[in-house]
């Protein structure tokens, strides 16, 4: 495929709010998780919260989206200049040629689970101040963002869980290349809610310490809230979109095939769209998310395609981010491409030896030309996406 | 301009069980008259899969398999492209009450929960191994999933499975979306000329366009309903329809998608 610059970025987690924190986090390899705190959902587990988020004043205009997950959207998108350039793109294209793809898991579910703790106890309504379709429907971020950004194009929700925010930019790039616009705002917003915390929990798939990705005493995720936001655009960046891979498992709902088949498939789409042999791939960051399913079905796939290319979990960092794991995922690894640094695990205490691909556990400074950020999702959903630098 | 073939249909709701009553509701040689739905029971889930799944699984994957029956394209060649306003609805509903009690989730209720489940079971039963979108836009979601799977065929050379499907929601949520009977629209598209044994569609993104009426056969209880956006789509291929005829289907509230029958 014809790649597509990215033009602007931010990304905001536990682990950072906006790009610089975040870099830094993930050079000196601090972790943005710390033991729960949530006085609403106490359970004995580590997660990745955004407090700064929490006071967040939304727009008298946009009163009736107030919720968690858009207050996480407004105070990541007011990071790094991306409100900016995405104006400036509005002025070189049109309001109506410019659209919004973004991915989520939950949405504002939070604001729904609320209300039903404050339902009538005659009638069982709920709340009058409740507002779903603003405040939970799994839209109502986009059409937030969307406002906020005062873009007119084309734009819709994917959900596919956890590879929910890769897989805009499949369908961004689809959109951009047969000219239905000329530049498109992806990225994904999950914020904490009792559903996945207690739902993650019920298929004890939560470790009770802080997440150890690819660790022998590995015991399971730790949950994350993040946003994150790239302006993709015809022609060539500093940074780029070379390609993607979109496939299915077809094998279970919520564990993966166990060689990675699926997983495999996705990493040999993206290459094939980029053109591009395994070898030209300098790092890939892996999806990791400390499950001892899912990371013994990537390590395969993901050795079996790479061999000895290094590849690093950055879900110790900052935490699984549901379905902003695509974007904070993608925001990383062009942020190893851009300041040349390979991520290093350092939850990971040691390496479990049933591990077939290179993991790279400590970071170090490294010049990196193309990386790749996997993401997968229940459903069996699978995405990989592929980043490089200008060709020089 | 996006242009596809409309290799096969298939419709679910109450008083049209299939695309031939659809059709002929569509083309006004039969006159709408509501029935309640029989129990919806996809021949491709295994009953164990079937106990598993929700309403909402079912319902997507039964009207896909209707679509399915009717072309010689095959399930596993497809890519997929699922929308739903909300496709969660009594899982939600189930969760959240819960969540305000016991917080004691069960993990298959979980599971279940994500937008994706119905586009996650059907690959799973049909051996769908491709690219599975599962997209929402709130009452825009079947514009909105029919523009992604069209722009799919046309970009990637794929015949497309774009199914949209609304769920009855459960009281207190009904409250805020009062979506009360089923509605499902599954399509199978195509970039071959030669596939479009329903008719070819040209789409086109219109700004400011206001999405056709509501047609007067329809219930007022499916304007609640983002599948019901569809039926206008469909009148395009029903009988008696012909080359130019055409539908608005919304967007946004500043934007439509445009389907000419070509």
């Amino acid at each position: 495929m014809t790649p597509l610059a990215i033009r602007s970025y931010t990304t905001t987690s536990a682990a950072g709010t906006g790009k610089e924190a975040t870099a830094a986090a993930l050079r000196e390899g601090r972790s943005g998780l710390a033991p729960n705190d949530l006085p609403w959902a106490p359970l004995p587990c580590w997660i990745g919260r955004v407090a700064a988020c929490e006071p967040v004043k939304i727009p008298a205009a946009f009163a009736a989206y107030d919720c968690r997950n858009n207050r996480l959207a407004l105070f990541a998108l007011e990071q790094d200049g991306f409100v900016a350039a995405v104006s400036a793109a509005r002025r070189r294209h049109g309001a109506d040629r410019i659209g919004v793809f973004l991915g989520t898991s939950t949405s504002g579910i939070l604001s729904t689970e609320l209300a039903y703790q404050q339902r009538d106890p005659v009638t069982g309504g709920l709340p009058e101040a409740f507002l779903y379709d603003t405040t939970h429907n799994l839209d109502a971020t986009t059409e937030f963002v969307r406002g906020v950004l005062g873009l007119k194009g084309p734009a819709m929700t994917l959900s596919t869980a956890c590879s929910s925010s890769a897989k805009v930019f499949a369908l961004a790039e689809r959109f951009i290349r047969l000219g239905l616009i000329d530049a498109a705002v992806v990225g994904g917003v999950d914020s904490l809610c009792h559903t996945t915390l207690y739902g993650f929990s019920a298929l004890q798939l939560v470790a009770p310490d802080i997440c150890r990705p690819f660790d022998p005493g590995r015991r399971g995720l730790s949950i994350g809230e993040a946003a994150g936001f790239a302006l993709l655009e015809r022609g060539e960046g500093a940074v780029n979109l070379l390609g993607y891979g979109e496939t299915s498992d077809a094998h279970h709902m919520s564990t993966p095939h166990p060689e990675g088949d699926g997983a495999r498939r996705a990493m040999l789409e993206a290459l094939g769209r980029a053109g591009l042999a395994p070898r030209a791939i300098d790092y890939v960051n892996l999806h990791g998310t400390a499950t001892p399913a899912n990371d013994r079905a990537e390590g395969r796939a993901v050795h079996g395609v790479f061999g000895a290319t290094p590849c690093s979990s950055t879900k110790g960092i900052t935490g699984h981010t549901l379905g902003a794991a695509g974007i904070t995922e993608a925001a990383i690894a062009i942020l190893s491409l851009e300041q040349g640094f390979l991520p290093g695990m350092p939850t990971t205490r040691e390496v479990d030896p049933e591990t077939q691909c290179a993991i790279a556990l400590h970071g170090e400074a490294r010049f990196l030309e193309r990386v790749m950020s996997n993401s997968f999702g229940f459903g069996g959903s699978n995405c990989a996406l592929v980043f490089g630098r200008a060709a020089r | 301009m996006i242009r596809v073939a409309v290799a096969s249909a298939g419709v679910i709701a109450p008083g049209m069980p299939d695309w031939a009553a659809a059709r002929a509701v569509l083309g006004s040689t039969r006159v709408f008259e509501s029935q309640p739905l029989a129990d919806i029971a996809p021949a491709s889930l295994a009953p164990a899969e079937r106990r598993r799944s929700s309403p909402t699984v079912r319902l997507a994957i039964a009207v896909a398999e209707q679509a399915l029956d009717s072309t010689a394209l095959q399930a596993h060649e497809m890519a997929l492209v699922f929308s739903s306003a909300e496709a969660a609805g009594l899982i939600t509903h189930q969760l959240c009450e819960v969540l305000a009690g016991s917080r004691e989730v069960s993990p298959t209720q979980f599971h279940n929960s994500v937008h994706n489940a119905p586009s996650g079971y059907y690959s799973i039963a049909m051996n769908a191994k491709g690219s599975a979108a599962s997209i929402c836009r709130g009452p825009w979601s079947f514009g909105a999933g029919l523009l992604a799977a069209t722009a799919q065929v046309v970009a990637d050379e794929v015949p497309v499975l774009f199914v949209c499907y609304d769920s009855p929601l459960p009281a207190p949520l009904s409250d805020s979306m009062p979506v009360l009977e089923a509605t499902a629209i599954a399509l199978v598209l195509s970039p071959r000329a030669q596939d479009a044994a329903l008719g070819s569609w040209e789409v086109a993104v219109l700004p400011a366009l206001a999405p056709d009426p509501w047609p007067a056969w329809m219930p007022p209880l499916w304007h609640a309903n983002a599948a019901a956006r569809g039926f206008a789509a469909l009148a395009t291929l029903a009988a008696g329809a012909s080359a130019g005829a055409a539908a608005t289907v919304p967007l946004s509230d500043d934007l439509a998608l445009r389907v000419t029958r070509c």
